[in-house]
């Protein structure tokens, strides 16, 4: 490669990652915590037992919503696992007759049409909470904005993540030799070795993550195939998402048959587990029951349905096998989300997220070490200097502070409070906010060793607390062999605790004696206490 | 490239080199991003198969089309060789994809 490509190609890594790296380290941070979506559900709702009779709980919710809903326009039951905290069911009542009814997603899953369903089979009672559903929604919508605006954002973030991945290996000289460099206590040196060890260990994740994002989001970010052939998308919609002919309602009622049967028979036909159940016109003699494969069974996220008559069970129609290309996208989308991935594939999922974040992190840091040395007058630092250091003070240690702050949230908010799931989101940007404030007026080492420390502490102290004030702390799931919800206790035990010794760093780090040679009129090329102290972080996560 | 070279020149040097820069913003950004739409129309309209299918891959490979297009933005000897290839690579997928509508239409 030439130099001068791999000059133009430099800057451009630096420019690409720098202009949206805050919003990418929260979206990545956010993704990273999402892949243990279910297990913080649960975690989040310590009321409530582990399922272990997904066919009990499925029991309950068809009773349930016979006795609540019995002649709703439809039902939907998120089929139960060990992993879910329970049975999410929902149902739309039939419409008003006069009322308009709205498109395909006409009936809005009102908070009143709603409830979940407990390990015995009885509607629960737990705590309210977005649980996991939180990161997993915050990843790609945002928060306290519409949703087309977050989703635009965060796909300009992924192109621009996309750009600097691929420009930052063609920056990369010796991708394999420095893979295997790590030199500590060597100030940027030391931050450019922690940016290329998470970028180059994972890379072939970062890529992977980076396409797959955009490609969720394809829909909205590149319509223009779709324009190009289709002057009515309806029809390629059909298409690609093919269901079954919606049945009139026939007037007749009619019980409907037990669900628990043809979700047995649909797991036998899709040789793996269900993941929902829809019932259309659950009282009526035209009923239908569509059962839809679990996301965990398969690659791809479009899993397979299949769909049965209400009344008798009888097997109607199947999701036709889909075409190279659409399974080629739902596969993508698949690998984005790793619903796939059992225990271990998971953990691999969440390490490299880990990666992804500190090279974000890392690479938003070495930005300012590396200019930090050519200022020509470190006291004053010029503005553009000043608000990347605050905005990454400000973000890297203020957007962890608000998540240990909504996890003590979900455990210390009374449980009959108002809106108290919205309450547990707010803690999280109420704390945010306050390490913006932090940010602003404490000097920059000050800065990072106060947010860092205080996160540790409260992400260290959660488990301690579960043991002695909620129902299932750490010997009591580990006893039961509970690891999804002890994984997470441990999980936050080992980030507070390294969380904790980087601040230490920080805090008790002074620089290196000068060198006189590298001496500069005015005081000097080796200022950055906080820089280099904050190389600290690197080794310790 | 020019913007990272240290040489202080003359202050006409500087406007040049802000120019320079502004015209490979516009490549990469606004300009990288039409190429890429109409690419993917280009392809959509062109590849073999079933119409939803060709769609589907046309729009995912607009993806690695849009970085690849930044990338030239930058690489590029100037900013107005960045801007002019692009501006006539995102005509011929346009020209293929006005042609290929005339002829068959749109489903």
């Amino acid at each position: 490669m030439s130099k001068s490509f791999r000059q133009s190609q430099s800057f451009l890594h630096t420019w690409s990652g720098l202009l949206l790296g805050w919003v990418l380290f929260v979206i990545f941070m956010a993704g990273t915590i999402a892949f243990w979506r279910e297990g913080l559900n649960r975690w989040m709702r310590p009321e409530l037992d582990r399922i272990e009779q997904p066919y009990t709980v499925l029991g309950g919710a068809q009773r349930f919503l016979q006795g609540k809903a019995a002649d709703a326009k439809s039902w939907y039951i998120a089929m139960p696992s060990d992993k879910s905290a329970g049975a999410q069911v929902y149902w739309q009542p039939q419409p008003e007759p006069g009322k308009e009814r709205g498109g395909r997603r006409g009936g809005r899953r009102s908070r009143e049409n709603q409830a979940l369903i407990g390990a015995d089979g009885l509607p629960a009672v737990a705590r309210e909470t977005r649980g996991g559903d939180f990161f997993y929604r915050f990843h790609f919508d945002l928060h306290y904005m519409p949703v087309i605006w977050a989703r635009w954002l965060v796909g300009v973030a992924a192109m621009a993540m996309l750009v600097a991945i691929l420009s930052g290996i063609v920056t990369h000289k010796k991708i394999f030799k420095d893979f295997f460099t790590l030199r500590r206590g060597k100030g940027q040196r030391s931050w450019l070795d922690g940016h290329n060890a998470t970028a180059v260990l994972a890379l072939p994740f970062h890529l992977m993550i980076t396409y797959t994002g955009l490609v969720t989001l394809m829909a909205m970010l590149m319509p223009w195939a779709v324009v190009a052939n289709y002057a009515d998308t309806e029809k390629l919609y059909d298409r690609l998402f093919p269901h079954v002919e919606e049945q009139a309602r026939s007037g007749t009622r009619a019980p409907l048959i037990d669900l628990g049967r043809v979700v047995r028979n649909a797991e036998q036909r899709l040789g793996g587990p269900a993941g929902s159940i829809n019932v259309s016109e659950p009282g009526d003699a035209a009923a239908t029951i569509t059962v839809t494969g679990a996301p965990s069974a398969m690659l791809s996220s479009r899993a397979p349905s299949l769909t049965y008559r209400g009344t008798d069970g009888a097997f109607v129609w199947e999701t036709p096998a889909p075409g190279g290309a659409s399974v080629t996208a739902g596969a993508m989308i698949g690998l984005h989300a790793g619903r796939f991935a059992d225990y271990g594939m998971r953990w691999l999922y969440f390490l490299c997220g880990i990666g992804g974040t500190l090279m974000v992190a890392s690479g938003l840091v070495l930005w300012i070490v590396k200019r930090r040395e050519k200022l020509p007058d470190p006291a004053r630092p010029h503005f553009g200097f000043r608000l990347v250091e605050w905005l990454n003070i400000a973000v890297i240690g203020g957007f962890p502070l608000g998540v240990a702050a909504m996890l003590w949230a979900n455990r210390l908010l009374p449980m009959a409070m108002k809106d108290r799931a919205e309450w547990e989101i707010h803690a999280l940007f109420i704390a945010w906010g306050v390490a913006l404030g932090i940010a602003s007026v404490l000097r920059s080492g000050r800065a990072w060793t106060v947010l860092l420390g205080a996160t540790g502490a409260l992400l260290a102290t959660i488990p301690v607390y579960n043991v002695l004030a909620a129902p299932r702390g750490l010997p009591a799931t580990l006893l039961q062999g509970d690891y999804l919800l002890a994984g997470i206790d441990l999980a936050l035990m080992t980030f507070g605790a390294s969380l904790l010794a980087t601040a230490r760093r920080v805090a008790t780090y002074r620089p290196a004696a000068k060198r006189p040679r590298k001496r500069v009129p005015g005081g000097g090329a080796q200022a950055p206490v906080s820089s280099s102290g904050l190389h600290a972080m690197e080794p310790a996560e | 490239m020019t913007a990272t070279t240290g040489s202080k020149g003359t202050a006409a040097d500087a406007w040049k080199r802000r120019g320079d820069m502004t015209l490979r913003i516009v490549a990469a950004v606004p300009l990288g991003y039409a190429v890429a739409s109409l690419w993917a129309m280009a392809l959509a309209r062109l590849l073999p198969g079933d119409r939803a299918e060709a769609t589907v891959a046309a729009t995912l490979v607009a993806f690695a089309l849009c970085a690849g297009a930044a990338m030239w933005a930058f690489a590029a000897r100037s900013g107005w060789r960045a801007f002019w290839t692009l501006v006539v690579a995102g005509a011929i997928a346009g020209g293929l994809t006005w042609l290929s509508i005339m002829g068959s239409g749109r489903l």
